[in-house]
């Protein structure tokens, strides 16, 4: 707890500072060390962590993940927020990973991002403002998950997956910005305005966790041992995709099979 | 009669300039109606020519920042009328810049978000604050060339004399251009160097090679075009006193520059790094290899170096002008290369698979004719400057400014 209150306490001196320094132009260099300051405090003020626990033993490779998420997004049929990518052959075995976005902690996007389009909400998802990106695209080329999708061409008229998969919950987006996956953040936010529990309740959970038919996907808060995510992490053995690059993914996979030596 | 067919000559010049600059227009007209779709440009290589243009163009100008110091800050004054030639070339590169960029992010619309919404985190950011500074930097520099026009000394003769005046602030106008080009320019290498999830980009040295490839670069083309100038142009006066020696300089940057390309291509090459090898090799035996090994490094900086440091050859202009052309192209060719090999190896995120896969690029024909279009508005505005501003003009130049220090001879 004191760890946590120095830390907050910290940018408030250095940010006086850094005034001075950034117009003397190294700034830019020095601004740095405020961000992690900044996030810290950001974080202290959620008392949610969303996480996602995919199941890669039960995916069967159906896809009706993706074209849920079509349909309550308005995502257009050539962009896959949420693609399901099957693996190299192993053994007899074909295995399938969905990759929605991994909102990570350390997310490379948002950090790249000129014009803090992207930007990591306290309870850890990674927002688009879509009335704020340029296009640029850096984020793009920064993200090691391919999460990213640019509106290349105006998506207009009816979206091939709705009505079957879904309903609309967000306007569509105009031509000329990236998109990407939001774990449903309005689901959440408008389940936590009525009482509901986001991984608990449907309506309260991303699009992808409820049409799983093999419930080969997990929504939770990791801040709550009790929750669905948090004992899974805790009883299962999983990884998460390119945890070498310390980007701390909030997607995590459960290993298939029996864990083997 | 040898005056009027020299005329005319000018004028089929900028006819055919004027030509590509309209079908530029037309193409830049397609992308802003229909948007970046009729580009060849996919969610894996979202950066392709027009962002080589930009980093190309932004490089090239890097002579305004260099000359300016040296003028300047080491009190190198004959160089004076270089570096104005050079600070002209500047503001027509930036705006190059600004042009494409305006064609290449999708919401041109919000370009100016960046100087609004502030993301300090972001090398981007600091690239665009940078630019946008030092294009104000370059206007203030350019006003002194703009106040000696003879239209507008006929016309507005006390507004011309005002712009003529900021010649006083050069010094720290100099400053400021440095510190904002020595920043910027190297950023603009940072801003592949800091991406930790393409192993070929990443690595600190990306911003040291940028920046000295441009100061490599930039003067290279100054030289060039007030050469090139001072051949086919009578408006253009070119002291070979002035040129010479900054050409030599030229080719010591080049060998500052091969010096820490060596240690950078030996470091990536046993660091083992996965997709780092795979780009490497793109570059030394892949589709980029002819435009490494001969456009980058043997004719883009060895051959160019040999020539501009040797006196015997560097003093044949013919030569001398060969040599600069082919460091020009080595700037581009690198900054084609370094933004390309980054996007062409895809490095899987899924576990057990570690064998990247590769994709490809080239540029559609709309992005071709609107890069076209850029570039033909570049020698435009640099014809029409050696024309009627007299942008190289090392005698003329160089006697009013010494007329002018001591003592304001002409009313002000």
């Amino acid at each position: 707890m004191s760890e946590k209150s120095r830390s907050m306490q910290m940018p408030v001196n250095r940010r006086g500072f850094l005034m001075i320094a950034a117009g003397a132009g190294c700034g830019a260099a020095l601004l740095r060390g405020g961000q992690h300051a900044w996030a810290n405090e950001a974080h202290a003020e959620s008392p949610h962590r969303w996480a996602m626990v995919i199941d890669v033993g039960r995916c069967e490779g159906c896809g009706y993940c993706t074209l849920a998420c079509r349909a309550h997004n308005d995502v257009p049929p050539w962009i896959s927020w949420n693609q399901v990518v099957t693996c190299e052959e192993m053994g007899e075995e074909t295995h399938f990973i969905p990759r929605p976005c991994m909102h990570c902690e350390h997310a490379p996007c948002v950090e790249v991002c000129p014009v803090k389009a992207s930007y990591r909400r306290p309870d850890g998802i990674v927002m688009m403002d879509y009335d704020r990106c340029i296009g640029c695209r850096y984020c793009q080329v920064a993200c090691p998950y391919l999460a990213r999708a640019f509106n290349w061409e105006a998506f207009t008229g009816p979206n091939p997956a709705v009505p079957t998969w879904g309903q609309p919950e967000v306007p569509r987006r105009p031509r000329g910005v990236v998109e990407k996956c939001s774990f449903c953040y309005q689901r959440i936010d408008r389940g936590l305005a009525r009482g509901l529990k986001p991984g608990v309740d449907q309506e309260a959970t991303p699009a992808c966790v409820v049409a799983c038919p093999v419930g080969a996907r997990v929504f939770g808060d990791l801040n709550d041992p009790q929750s669905q995510v948090s004992r899974l992490l805790r009883e299962r053995p999983h990884c998460r995709l390119r945890d070498d690059l310390g980007t701390e993914p909030r997607v995590y996979y459960l290993q298939p099979g029996p864990p083997e030596g | 009669m040898k005056r009027a067919k020299r005329l005319t000559a000018f004028q089929i010049w900028l006819m055919i300039l004027g030509a590509i600059v309209a079908a530029g227009a037309a193409a830049g007209g397609i992308v802003f109606a229909r948007g970046l779709v009729v580009t060849n440009l996919t969610d894996l290589v979202p950066w392709g020519l027009w962002i080589t243009i930009d980093l190309s163009s932004i490089a090239l100008s890097a002579g305004a920042f260099t000359l300016s110091a040296a003028v300047y800050l080491l009190d190198l004054r004959q160089y004076r009328p270089v570096a104005r030639t050079a600070v002209f070339i500047g503001l027509i590169g930036y705006s190059m810049a600004v042009c494409t960029l305006l064609l290449d992010i999708g919401r041109p619309d919000r370009f100016w978000h960046a100087l609004v919404f502030w993301n300090p985190h972001s090398v981007l950011w600091e690239v665009t604050m940078c630019v946008a500074l030092y294009f104000s930097v370059l206007v203030l520099e350019t006003l002194p060339i703009l106040g000696e026009a003879d239209f507008l000394r006929g016309r507005w003769p006390r507004l011309a004399e005002k712009m003529r005046a900021m010649h006083r602030h050069a010094p720290i106008l100099a400053v400021v251009g440095l510190g904002l080009s020595l920043l910027h320019q190297s950023s603009l290498g940072a801003t592949y160097g800091v991406l930790k999830a393409k192993p070929i980009w990443f690595r600190p040295g990306l911003s040291v090679l940028f920046i000295l490839s441009a100061m490599a670069g930039g003067p290279a083309l100054t030289l060039l075009a007030s050469m090139i100038a001072g051949r086919v142009s009578k408006w253009a006066v070119v002291d070979d006193r002035l040129v010479d020696p900054l050409a030599r300089f030229v080719g010591w940057v080049l060998v500052g520059y091969l010096y820490f390309r060596m240690w950078d291509a030996l470091a990536m090459t046993y660091t083992y790094l996965p997709g780092r090898n795979e780009g490497l090799r793109l570059l030394t035996r892949g589709p980029l290899a002819i435009n490494f090994w001969l456009g980058e490094i043997l004719l883009g900086a060895l051959l160019p170096a040999v020539v501009l440091l040797r006196g015997s050859l560097r003093r044949k202009p013919l030569l001398r002008m060969l040599a600069l052309a082919l460091v020009v192209g080595g700037v581009v060719a690198y900054r084609w290369d370094t933004n390309l090999v980054g996007q062409m190896v895809l490095l899987s995120y899924l576990p057990h698979q570690i064998a990247p896969r590769y994709t490809m690029y080239f540029p559609s024909l709309v992005e071709m004719v609107a890069g076209a279009g850029v570039i033909a508005y570049g020698l435009m505005a640099f014809s029409l400057g050696v024309r009627y501003l007299k942008v190289v003009d090392h005698g003329r130049a160089g006697e009013a400014h010494l007329a002018r220090v001591p003592a304001p001879a002409s009313g002000d």
